[in-house]
């Protein structure tokens, strides 16, 4: 089978005034369709960088380096016009971002921030959008989602609005999400919620997720597959079982031993 | 009993008005809550995403007007505060966002973001404040050299740990962390709650955490309240509550938490349903819909179930129980055992089943 998406080498690197400063240093790594892979590690270790940097949406002050190439169903994304990016986003390939204020459009109320999707990516019927939209905002949990149509960003609360992050992400059904931190503004039992969608919409679909958090019970509880990451480097790639029970980097186990467990009396 | 509380709330209400296009929509964010923090205690809200953890943070600090009730701060009456008395107010309590994006001024670097309320304040003056500045970002985990950067140039992680350094920076009694560091790694996360608990010790600072990750809830509060729809459902000590909680929502919640090894992995059902729009238009108790207890009947939906000692344990049972009702604005027996920090409380009608 070939990978539904692959990393090689990426390098990313931010500029600020004469120096530069390097996020993502030569990483590789591929997801199967339909697989569930969890990229975690240090804040600052490049994870939403890298994220940003499969989707084409970095900064203006960041540059890919050469010898990179991302390839996605057949092809180079590295290498693919701006214009077939835009058609690609949204529609094969969707993020979930780590701060949905800053994702969404305050202005617009947030059905129409789902419709649009639909409506961008060949949609004539407005009322067709709608529909779909309403559903979705359904399906990902939001509360009395025909009224809460009409609400703007700030009337939501912080989890209602990564759950309208969520449907605009998963609306289209594409074949890949790359989901920043998707549950870590959300309480555990939309959290539960929220990850169940995911798998429901990962089997019915075939959705692969490339999920993008610290907390490492999401990671237990959901994926199939780890890479972490520390100061842009990968630095450890197992199966999640091995990853708990055989660790194989210093940092790794780091990681495990600082998680935050429920302590019960004995 | 507790020392005289640094913190009393009663009976707090707060609504929100949408304006727009039609009428005005108002919903009731939260519902006559009360509660008591100790001098140099941590208190955690937790409970559903709208529940209305942060529009309490927020009525607290005044941000945000309340509609009823009271906040009552070192024994000043904080609804009534105004000009200076308010300025000088606001330096004793800070607040650290859920969402450090909107909450960091974009234009501002790193270093004066954190060194403005040193300024604003007279804390420091000159190259002082560089050196305080430099310090305070090494004891979040950043670098002094982190200081001539712009918010946009950090990562999510780092961000929250300039809103850590900005609150920090003023040196308040009382800080307010909303969901203040579920966007860090386990590491940092870990290594700022031992900065906060340490801060704690060496100058007694009361900490209002709000969070939904309950082991970290655990780790730091001695206190937790459960919220659901804007009142609060089950309040006790956190090791003991979360050992033998007696509200069907809080159970769910503790259910509902990730395992911590995959081979632990097993089929669970999410609490289902949403939790609905806000301001209880339904009497009785606001979880009817979607409790999973196997008796509840209609006395759940009688009234709204008050706060009282659990079925079975005695402690303030009595007199917290005589008062039936807990009505926003009612001055009850009720009010006295809510306020209270340390007892079990739950509102529930129901006797919780051994296994639900
Ligand atoms: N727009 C930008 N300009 C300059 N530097 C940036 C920019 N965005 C990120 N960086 C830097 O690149 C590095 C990687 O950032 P990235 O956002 O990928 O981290 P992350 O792993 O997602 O961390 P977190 O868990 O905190 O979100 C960090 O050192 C960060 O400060
Ligand atoms: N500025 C606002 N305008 C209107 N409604 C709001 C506003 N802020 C919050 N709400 C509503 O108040 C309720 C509680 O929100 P919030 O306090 O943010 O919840 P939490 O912090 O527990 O997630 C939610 O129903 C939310 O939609
Ligand atoms: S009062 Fe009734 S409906 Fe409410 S939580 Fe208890 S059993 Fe469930
Ligand atoms: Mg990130
Ligand atoms: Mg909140």
């Amino acid at each position: 089978m070939t990978p539904l998406l692959s990393v090689e080498n990426l390098t990313v690197t931010y500029a600020r005034n004469d120096a530069e400063r390097m996020a993502v240093d030569s990483i590789s790594f591929a997801i199967e369709p339909g697989e569930i892979v969890a990229l975690v590690g240090e804040s600052g270790s490049g994870k939403t960088a890298t994220g940003l940097a499969i989707m084409g949406i970095l900064s203006a002050n960041a540059r890919v380096g050469p010898g990179s190439a991302i390839r996605f169903e057949g092809r180079d994304l590295l290498a693919t016009p701006e214009r077939e990016l835009r058609d690609i986003r949204g529609r094969r390939i969707s993020m979930v971002f780590q701060e949905p204020a800053a994702a969404l459009n305050p202005v617009m109320c947030v059905g129409d921030q789902v419709a649009e999707v639909a409506l961008v990516h060949g949609e004539r019927d407005k009322r067709a959008a709608r529909t779909k939209a309403i559903e979705m905002l359904g399906r990902v949990g939001l509360p009395d989602a025909d009224e809460r149509y009409r609400a703007y960003p700030h009337e939501l609360s912080g989890g209602m609005r990564q759950r309208v992050m969520l449907a605009i992400a998963l609306l289209l059904r594409p074949a890949l999400v790359i989901a920043d931190e998707p549950t870590s503004a959300l309480d555990v039992t939309v959290q539960a919620q929220v990850l169940a969608l995911l798998l429901d919409l990962q089997r019915e679909a075939q959705t692969a997720v490339l999920l993008i958090t610290h907390d490492l019970g999401v990671v237990a509880e959901t994926c199939a597959r780890a890479l972490v990451m520390r100061e842009g480097r990968i630095v450890e790639s197992a199966s999640v079982d091995d990853l708990f029970h055989a660790p194989a980097h210093e940092y790794t186990r780091e990681l495990l031993a600082a998680m935050p467990r429920i302590v019960r009396p004995a | 009993m507790t020392a005289r509380p640094i913190l009393a709330v009663r009976n707090l209400r707060v609504v929100h008005r949408s304006v727009g296009f039609g009428p005005a929509r108002v919903s009731v964010a939260v519902n006559g809550i009360s509660f008591d923090i100790a001098r140099g205690d941590t208190f955690a809200l937790v409970g559903e995403s709208g529940c209305g953890k942060t529009t309490t943070a927020r009525a607290i600090l005044r941000l945000i007007d309340a509609s009823s009730g009271t906040i009552e701060y070192d024994g000043l009456d904080l609804r009534a505060l105004r000009g200076e008395a308010l300025r000088r107010q606001r330096k004793r309590m800070q607040i650290v966002f859920q969402d450090p994006f909107t909450s960091l001024n974009p234009r501002h670097t790193v270093g004066s973001i954190v060194g403005e309320g040193l300024i604003v304040h007279d804390l420091a003056r000159g190259a002082e404040v560089a050196a305080k500045v430099a310090r305070l970002l090494e004891e979040v985990g950043l670098s002094a050299a982190d200081a001539v950067r712009y918010p946009a140039e950090l990562s999510g992680g780092q961000r929250q740990r300039v809103a850590i350094a900005r609150a920090l920076a003023v040196d308040p009694e009382f800080l307010i962390l909303d969901e203040a560091v579920s966007a860090l790694d386990v590491t940092t996360q870990a290594q700022v709650l031992a900065l906060i608990a340490s801060l704690r010790d060496a100058r007694v600072l009361t900490c209002l955490f709000i969070a939904h990750n309950l082991a970290v809830v655990q780790s730091v509060a001695s206190t937790v309240a459960v919220m659901y729809q804007g009142r609060i459902v089950e309040q006790g000590p956190v090791t003991a509550l979360f050992a033998a909680s007696k509200h069907p929502y809080t159970r769910a919640m503790l259910d509902a938490v990730p395992v911590t090894d995959p081979r632990d992995r097993h089929a669970r059902t999410p609490l289902a349903g949403d939790p609905g729009a806000g301001g209880g238009a339904e009497p009785g108790c606001a979880f009817y819909p979607r409790c999973p207890h196997p008796s509840k009947d209609a006395v759940c939906r009688a009234a709204v179930p008050p706060l009282r000692a659990p079925a079975g344990e005695s402690a303030a049972g009595s007199a917290a129980g005589s008062a039936a009702g807990s009505a926003a604005g009612s001055s009850s027996g009720a009010e006295e055992a809510q306020g209270h920090g340390s007892a079990h409380l739950v509102a529930c009608t129901k006797a919780v089943p051994p296994s639900l």
